[in-house]
């Protein structure tokens, strides 16, 4: 009952959404108030539906109906309650529903502070929040219902992934999604202002706390992701440029670019053709990031149940919402006109730099994320993008932008005084010089100690560059203390926002230096009483207690001593446990904290002669880089409650037009390509992901790994036989005569899928070889008898390492090989009868 | 044509613990080969729910597990017995394995993974190091089995070209921009005053006190 009460929410929620689509556009662009006027109870409405369908599925997942679906799936009656309620939106469907309750709450908050808005542009810019949340619901229903039923209902769930089940998927998911949905409102901002024709000072005083809200959401997300991974994956590391996490890297590049360049709006009504396309970018990236997570166009350690026919809604909503606001923009954004002029050196001069390089980085992101989609489209050589590339790239890119963040601030407004500007930086200078040759001096020069030591200079003149603006506007040094105090307490809100901000990118930038440059690792097998070192810490293990139980899973947990120069500095306890459902293990790490540096602990498997693996990591200032992300949030906010962005209040000043239609009837032919490039862009990107898309569904998913065997000969080989009393096998006994050499083993699920075929095959007079890949004799033997032995040959791949030389990454493989030991055709994966008789006997007569 | 999508059928990573050091062959141990043990703890889950018979391979390293985040296997991959006893010898293998993409795990290094696959290749990599190979040379022989896709820094060749000089490409053309604002802008405004109005200017200005 309450699955169909959720259910039938939903779908009334799509019609509301329906209607706050469609009406208040309508009224704004016919001038009809009460028309206009529905958006907000609309608004209210989808928001108390939308909640009603959340509310269902949390109580359907804290009361554990397993006649649901998605209960069935993704909880077990054994879950703590903390996981039954977050484990809500620990998989696709309840992470969809998260994200439109997400989007029902801005559009409710909108239209409820939104009264002081101009009629017309809230009307319309909440009739664009319903045709998101129209798109988003309609792909709910369509592919995700999270309330789909299970007839019989299962006695009981599968379970939560045991990396799922801690505090962190609490709070990361949701503030991730605060984050990317929050751009939704810039984006709709953006439209509204587009279909009006008019972007001023009001629109962006509007618009810029919703972006900082969302910014700040969104660098707390992504803060409490790297976080997690750090804490509970046990590989002491914090970014892997996983494509998800590129995913929510790209919008905040984008965002923050946005929250920089609507300054220059607000303040000097200008850059607002960039604005605008920035906040409908910011948006498009997150929707992108969902396309590209739950398409299975790409790869990634981050598993949603990729879904083709989801990827295609998910593209078709990402098509309508970019492209349509990108058209509307190619037709609309060249009559904004620009206001003040300003100089190249000048604060807008400075925002506009920092923004060139924001989104540089952003699309060499997306670029790296997306080029090995396009080198499956256009059959180039199979490629991966990974860590390497960005660790060359974020620095060459960011550096320059880091480098002018401290300049910026210090120049005026229209025209500024870089000589003077630099002057006042002499301080940060000095600062910067020492910090360098003092990391040089106590590190050493080797290469890391220079990419440190160029780290944390930029840090600390970023960090010195701050404090010295912030100390010359409230006239330290020049002033007496209570007119200091006087003109610090004169200063904005936003000004400390600002710096705040900046410092704690300082910080986080100090925290990546520090660990990337001065990680170090030990790994071994420790026995009770054993005493290892590690940067100057003596760990001693003093006994593992095994089979210790938690609330639903078995763990073994280890007590280490870790002590430093004889003096004890903290007990600690990583454990390595098993959980009952899904029956996966997990470590937990053990990590000590100095607040300089991480002492961190991860307990392996036993070794089965009383010792266990250890690995300890030593992690010089990463505690920094968290703390730092965490500042930059406290900027944001400090100023959100500034009084000129305080949600709610935006000033009485603002314009309210009396006309409704504006601007369609001045709007100019556009004036210059540029302003259609990006949809031109968009288009050709759209091409390749429905060309990839086609592929995947055909089955060339992005984990097939073509051979580039293909047309070489066969590797050297010598292998025992299968059978005792056999001729070994060997690369020569593949000559003259065409063969195919199947991969497989007793322990292979599939294998026994594929087995009958090659009965077919036998018959066919080619020769067919086995090799027993990684599996014990007699495990074979008894397969071979059980299923039946079609092979003429049968050797034993012990090792694999045979199979290595084939290429093989996973069984079975069948490669077929002409009569002079050429590699003809290789299959990864199990044969069907379609690859048998379309593919690779008319391929096999050919070579005969 | 119908392919069968790969994530129905175990990978190398779903033995169960098969082939232990024991069980080698004799003759062909090495330092290195002694470590040829597949990872306990692996299992062929199939998950059976109310008629629906689903394949889990969980060792696909939860490619079909719904999950919102990271899932990651605990990494803990390197493991003790693989490592030489040339500290030198061993960090050249683990910069080696960091710059080599674990084929079935998506997107970890076989450094980071646990995947069997991945061992092998590390005990391989370590093989060749010990066999004096040039670190080139290692990842070439990985290279020269698995293509291209297995280095996580992609080669530099014509068919990387854009990857490569494309930030250079997007800087350009963000300089580009904002020269052809500048541009666009650099029109005068407004006209200069008139010498009627430099007059009265001089006078206001004269008049202040």
């Amino acid at each position: 009952m309450i699955a169909e009460i959720g259910l039938f929410a939903l779908i009334l929620a799509l019609f509301v959404a329906a209607v706050q689509a469609v009406v208040p556009l309508l009224g704004a662009a016919r001038g009809e108030t009460s028309w206009m006027n529905l958006a907000r109870p609309a608004s209210a409405a989808q928001f108390a539906l939308v909640s009603l369908a959340f509310a269902a599925l949390i109580w359907l997942h804290v009361t554990s109906d397993l006649s649901v679906l998605n209960v069935a799936l993704n909880s077990h009656t054994d879950k703590p309650l903390l996981y039954k309620i977050t484990g809500v939106w620990g998989n696709h469907e309840g992470s969809m529903l998260l994200w439109v309750f997400i989007l029902a709450l801005y559009g409710l908050m909108a239209a409820l502070f939104g009264k002081t808005l101009p009629p017309a542009l809230r009307a319309r810019a909440l009739s664009v929040q319903g045709m998101i949340a129209f798109g988003f619901l309609l792909f709910i229903l369509m592919t995700s219902n999270p309330f789909a039923r299970l007839d019989p209902a299962p006695v009981n769930g599968n379970g939560l992934n045991p990396l799922l089940q801690d505090p962190g998927l609490a709070f990361h998911p949701p503030f991730l999604y605060l984050g990317y949905v929050g751009f939704s409102m810039a984006f709709s901002f953006a439209v509204a202002a587009l279909i009006e024709g008019r972007v001023d000072a009001a629109w962006a005083r509007w618009v810029r706390p919703w972006t900082l809200a969302a910014w700040c959401a969104l660098t707390l997300g992504i803060a409490m992701g790297s976080w997690w991974s750090y804490y509970t994956l046990g590989w002491g590391g914090w970014w892997a440029w996983d494509p998800v996490e590129n995913a929510s890297f790209m919008p905040w590049l984008a965002g923050t670019a946005l929250v920089h360049s609507a300054i220059v709006v607000e303040k000097r009504d200008t850059l607002k053709a960039w604005t605008i396309f920035l906040a409908i970018v910011a948006f498009s990236l997150s929707l992108l990031g969902t396309f590209l997570v739950r398409s299975g166009v790409l790869t990634s350690v981050h598993a949603f149940a990729n879904d083709p026919a989801r990827g295609v809604f998910i593209l078709a909503l990402l098509s309508v919402v970019t492209g349509g606001s990108l058209i509307l923009f190619a037709m609309r954004a060249p009559a904004l006109r620009a206001g003040g002029i300003f100089s190249p050196v000048s604060r807008e001069g400075g925002l506009m730099f920092n923004n060139v390089f924001l989104s540089a980085a952003a699309g060499t992101v997306l670029l790296g994320t997306l080029y090995p989609l396009f080198a499956d489209v256009l059959h180039l050589n199979k490629l991966s993008v990974a860590a390497p590339y960005y660790n060359l790239m974020m620095p060459l890119l960011l550096t320059p932008m880091l480098l002018l963040m401290p300049v910026g601030p210090l120049l005026s407004w229209k025209r500024g005084d870089l000589k003077d500007a630099l002057r006042r930086l002499r301080f940060a200078a000095v600062v910067t010089a020492v910090t360098v040759a003092a990391t040089l001096f106590a590190a050493g020069t080797a290469s890391h100690n220079l990419m440190a030591a160029l780290g944390l200079g930029l840090a600390a003149w970023l960090l010195a560059g701050t404090i010295s603006e912030w100390a010359g506007r409230v006239g330290l040094l020049r002033h007496s203390r209570d007119e200091i105090l006087h003109r610090a307490r004169q200063l904005p809100r936003s000004a400390y926002g600002m710096s705040l901000a900046h410092i704690g990118l300082a910080v986080v930038l100090i925290g990546i230096s520090g660990s990337l440059a001065w990680q170090s690792e030990t790994l071994l097998v420790m026995r009770p009483g054993q005493t290892a070192q590690i940067a100057g810490y003596d760990v001693h293990l003093v006994g593992v207690d095994d089979n210790l139980r938690g609330p639903n899973y078995t763990t073994s947990r280890a007590l280490f001593l870790a002590s430093r120069n004889g003096d004890f500095v903290a007990a600690m306890r990583p454990e390595r446990r098993v959980y009952d459902n899904p029956p996966e293990p997990k470590s937990t790490v053990a990590i000590h904290t100095n607040f300089f540096s991480d002492l961190y602990v991860v307990l392996g498997e036993a070794d089965g002669k009383g010792g266990h693996v250890v690995h300890l990591l030593h992690n010089p200032l990463v505690p920094w880089l968290f703390l730092g992300a965490l500042v930059m949030v406290l900027g944001g906010l400090v100023s959100l409650t500034d009084r000129r962005y305080r949600v709610g209040t935006p000033r009485r000043a603002a314009r309210i037009p009396d006309e409704a239609p504006a601007a369609s009837q001045k709007v100019k032919i556009p004036a210059g390509v540029q302003y259609a490039a990006p949809a031109l862009a968009f288009l050709v990107l759209i091409g390749f992901f429905v060309w990839r898309l086609q592929e995947v569904s055909k089955g060339d998913t992005p984990d097939v790994v073509p051979s580039v065997l293909i047309g070489k000969p066969a590797p050297q080989f010598d292998l025992p036989p299968l059978y005792s009393g056999k001729p070994d096998f060997k690369t020569a006994d593949l000559r003259g005569k065409v063969t195919v050499v199947n991969f497989f083993a007793s322990w292979c699920v599939p294998c026994r899928a594929e087995h009958p075929l090659f009965r077919d095959l036998a018959k066919s007079g080619i020769v067919l070889v086995g090799i027993n890949y990684k599996d014990k004799p007699e495990n074979a033997t008894a397969f071979l008898a059980e299923q039946g032995d079609p092979y003429h040959t049968v050797a034993a791949d012990r090792q694999g390492r045979t199979a290595i030389d084939f290429g093989v990454y996973g069984v079975p493989e069948t490669f077929l090989i002409d009569k002079s030991g050429v590699i003809r055709f290789k299959w990864p994966g199990p044969l069907t009868p379609e690859i048998v008789h379309d593919q690779l006997l008319p391929l096999a007569e050919k070579l005969k | 044509m119908k392919r069968i999508p790969l994530s129905s059928r175990a990978s190398v990573l779903s033995p169960e613990p098969a082939e232990g050091p024991k069980d080698a062959r004799p003759g062909t141990h090495s330092e290195a080969e002694a470590a040829v043990e597949v990872g306990p703890g692996s299992r062929r889950a199939f998950a059976r729910l109310a008629g629906m018979t689903q394949w889990f391979s969980k060792q696909r390293c939860a490619l079909m597990l719904a999950a919102v985040l990271l899932v990651l296997t605990p990494a803990l991959a390197v493991q003790p017995d693989e490592m030489l006893r040339d500290p030198k010898l061993e960090a050249r293998a683990r910069s080696i394995g960091k710059e080599l993409r674990c084929l079935v795990c998506q997107n970890q290094s076989i450094d980071d993974s646990d995947a069997p696959l991945a061992h092998d290749l590390r005990v391989l990599v370590r093989r060749r190091l010990l066999k004096g190979d040039s670190d080139d040379a290692v990842k070439q022989y990985i290279v020269a089995r698995y293509g291209t896709y297995v280095l996580l820094k992609p080669p530099f060749d014509p068919e990387t070209y854009l990857l490569w000089f494309g930030p250079l490409l997007l800087v350009l053309t963000g300089g580009a921009t904002v020269y052809l604002f500048y541009r666009r802008r650099a029109a005068p405004e407004t006209a200069p005053l008139s010498d009627e109005e430099l007059r009265r200017l001089k006078s206001l200005m004269d008049d202040a006190p």
